[in-house]
């Protein structure tokens, strides 16, 4: 995930939070005796008793990380290709409307309820729309960024329906194609005054096998407020291409890859973590062994058990998708004994284990 | 006005409006017999008593009440400078947020008024949220894009109050700056069902020395929907920067000074009135009258041969007789040439 922040850093530009109502008390909401947002009171109700879901909402972190074996086989060629170029095109790190992407469903919202219409606020400065009026969705929408929205109640949970996405955006951050017929559905329940859950399902023959989707859980953000966040340098200027960094022009003949080959074991952030290094036509290849890793490693991919290339920056040292890999080796010319793995957040060894 | 809409459709991507509820009639706002929308019915007015903003509104862009007397001179070299890259800078063609731009009181938007807050939505996905809580504005802002607004009411009129602008955000489309310090007063009327005036006014001493604004009109717009309109493509990759312009060729002050005069046509049914000025060495036109470009701001012409010019995105070419004086202009345009005899 760290890499992914740096990422946003460089893209994302922030308010410092030293001001702006953000210790502000928010008025008329239930508290507990000692003062604080009751937030387990009962949910509000508007006037027409329907729950009210008005408020600034924080939601948890989304990743929107769907079945490569559900995936169209265009869509998963698609996302490895992205994958290859770290991700640069998408529409966030453009500066452009993330629309229906999963991961823009965590962080910062304000919703704003009427009777016929409800806004969702992003804090990037786009926002949705979604009617509530009893009006149908068209049958042959014009496609739009953040697609067109009606909802209806069922009991106590607004349910939404949107579609007219262009097939610009992308419903996850690993690169997730989807066509304009995609269609989303979600259902937001507002369990008591502070909680809400929010389901959300991806419909798109074209590219999803079967709908998938996930869940968030927001938590109302009392005694405090939204600030913007505005993409002010879009991702035009990065390197940004596997290729680009194959462009080095360093070759490494292959008895030295071969010396590279091997299973290295280390410890990352508290856990074992393993590589497989291999070879083939000449090129390097890591693998992480075990479990996926939460968040991906450097420009994650939707299977990370698929090999990523190493491309040699020197004769020791290799890029792969945003991490550095250098192997060590003695000067006796033979195997590797450790590969050191440079992350934004310091090097990590990891010593041959086989 | 043209070449801003050309410069526009460079940049803006539109949704088609071929569908997406565009003919869908509004249920419950009051019509007139034949069935249209009744525009000039009493406005609506909310539970709480007050009227009731809600609703998607279109407007022209305001006419500006600016003098350039009153800039700090700060602020008139910016606007010359800008000027010179074409307005390149500008947020709108960069794809950021336009802030307290007047021109973005023009366009689309859709209000929606609760108690509690007000949300001002823009079809560049923008938007405004003025918080309507009784809440003051901090003294001391954390700088924004979009800045902070408070609002109350006074009788019928809705006054908004804004402040905590970063400086980046011009006041114009003509390149006026301002500064951290800039606060932001507007009065919004719905005089009745379909009219919505709202009365801006910029203060901020440290660039301008007295307070000046605009008057903004919008209409309803019933039956109808509000469509997206992104900034897909940035000015990055723009040309720019008359000055810095490499194809500028040296034309000598005497000739430059046959060029000088008053020059009258018509242009699109409507008069224009191009004053051509000699400033040190650097030749200005100033466009006037009905069919006048840009608020009649000076645009300094730079020679691109003894006879042509690039006047910011126009060309200018000088007719001459044969003893060099210039008897003609002729304006190149987007939409053809156009030939402005000089007056004697």
């Amino acid at each position: 995930m760290r890499l992914f922040f740096a990422a946003l850093l460089l893209v994302v530009g922030t308010i410092p939070a030293g001001a702006q109502w953000l210790d502000r008390k928010t008025p008329g909401i239930p508290r507990t005796a000692d003062g604080k947002p009751d937030l387990t009171a009962p949910a509000p109700r508007g006037p027409g008793g329907k729950p009210d879901l008005t408020g600034v909402w924080e939601a948890d972190n989304v990743l929107g990380r769907p079945d490569p074996a559900n995936l169209q086989p265009w869509v998963l060629e698609l996302s490895r290709e992205r994958q290859l170029e770290y991700y640069k095109g998408r529409p966030m790190y453009q500066c452009r409307p993330s629309g229906p992407e999963a991961e823009r469903f965590g962080g910062w919202k304000r919703i704003i309820q009427t009777p016929a219409a409800i806004a969702i606020l992003n804090d990037d400065q786009t926002h949705r729309f979604i009617h509530t009026d009893g009006r149908e969705l068209e049958p042959n929408p014009a496609p739009s960024w953040m697609g067109y929205s009606v909802g209806r109640w069922d009991g106590d949970t607004l349910v939404v329906e949107s579609a007219g996405f262009n097939d610009k955006t992308w419903v996850s951050r690993y690169g997730v194609s989807h066509t304009e017929s995609l269609r989303m559905t979600e259902r937001y329940r507002r369990r008591d005054f502070g909680h809400m859950q929010l389901e959300v399902t991806f419909t798109d023959p074209g590219a999803f096998a079967k709908p998938w989707g996930f869940t968030v859980d927001m938590t109302l953000a009392a005694d405090t407020d939204m600030l913007e966040a505005i993409c002010e340098k879009s991702s035009d200027a990065w390197a940004g291409s596997l290729s680009d960094a194959a462009n080095q022009g360093v070759s490494v003949a292959p008895d030295v890859l071969a010396r590279y080959v091997g299973v290295y074991t280390g410890i990352y952030g508290g856990g074992e973590r393993t590589y497989e290094v291999t070879a083939s036509d000449g090129k390097l290849f890591a693998k992480l062994l075990g479990p996926p890793i939460e968040g991906g490693l450097g420009a994650a991919g939707l299977d990370d058990s698929v090999p990523r290339p190493l491309v040699p920056q020197s004769q020791t040292v290799f890029e792969g998708l945003g991490l550095g890999y250098r192997f060590v080796v003695d000067d006796k010319g033979g195997p590797a004994t450790a590969l050191v793995v440079i992350h934004i957040s310091g090097p990590y060894t990891y010593k041959r284990v086989k | 006005m043209r070449l801003l809409f050309a410069a526009l459709a460079l940049i803006l991507g539109t949704t088609p409006a071929t569908a997406q509820w565009l003919d869908r009639p509004w249920p419950g706002i009051p019509r007139t017999a034949d069935g249209k929308p009744n525009l000039s019915a009493p406005a609506p007015h909310g539970p709480d008593g007050h009227p009731d903003l809600t609703g998607s509104w279109n407007g022209p862009v305001p006419e500006i009440q600016f003098d350039p007397a009153n800039a700090q001179p700060a602020v008139n070299a910016l606007i010359r400078q800008r000027q010179r890259e074409y307005h390149k800078g500008r947020p709108l063609y960069n794809c950021l947020p336009n802030g307290p731009e007047a021109d973005s009181s023009a366009g689309w938007k859709r209000i929606l008024q609760t108690p509690a807050v007000i949300a001002i939505l823009n079809d560049d996905l923008s938007y405004r949220v003025i918080h309507m809580d009784g809440r003051e504005l901090e003294a001391n802002p954390a700088p924004s894009w979009t800045g902070y607004s408070v609002g109350r009411w006074e009788g019928d009129a809705l006054i908004v109050e804004s402040n905590g602008y970063n400086e980046k955000t011009w006041l114009s489309r003509y390149g006026q700056s301002h500064t951290q310090a800039l606060r932001v007063k507007e009065v919004f009327r719905r005089r009745d069902f379909g009219h919505l005036e709202v009365e801006v006014t910029f203060t901020d001493p440290g660039a301008y020395t007295k307070p000046w604004g605009y008057t903004a009109r919008m209409e309803l717009e019933a039956d109808t929907e509000m469509l997206e309109s992104i900034c897909e493509r940035s000015s990055d990759q723009w040309q720019g920067g008359a000055v810095a312009a490499d194809t500028a060729v040296t034309v000598a002050p005497e000739v430059l000074a046959r060029y000088v005069g008053v020059y009258h046509g018509v242009y699109g049914g409507a008069k224009r009135v191009i004053d051509v000025t000699l400033s040190g060495n650097q030749l200005i036109a100033k466009v006037t009258g009905r069919a006048e470009v840009d608020g009649g701001v000076i645009r300094p012409l730079i020679p691109q041969s003894q006879t042509t010019f690039d006047g910011v995105g126009i060309v200018y070419q000088f007719v001459v007789g044969d003893n060099g004086v210039a008897t003609a202009l002729v304006e190149i345009h987007i939409s053809g040439p156009q030939r402005f005899p000089k007056q004697p």
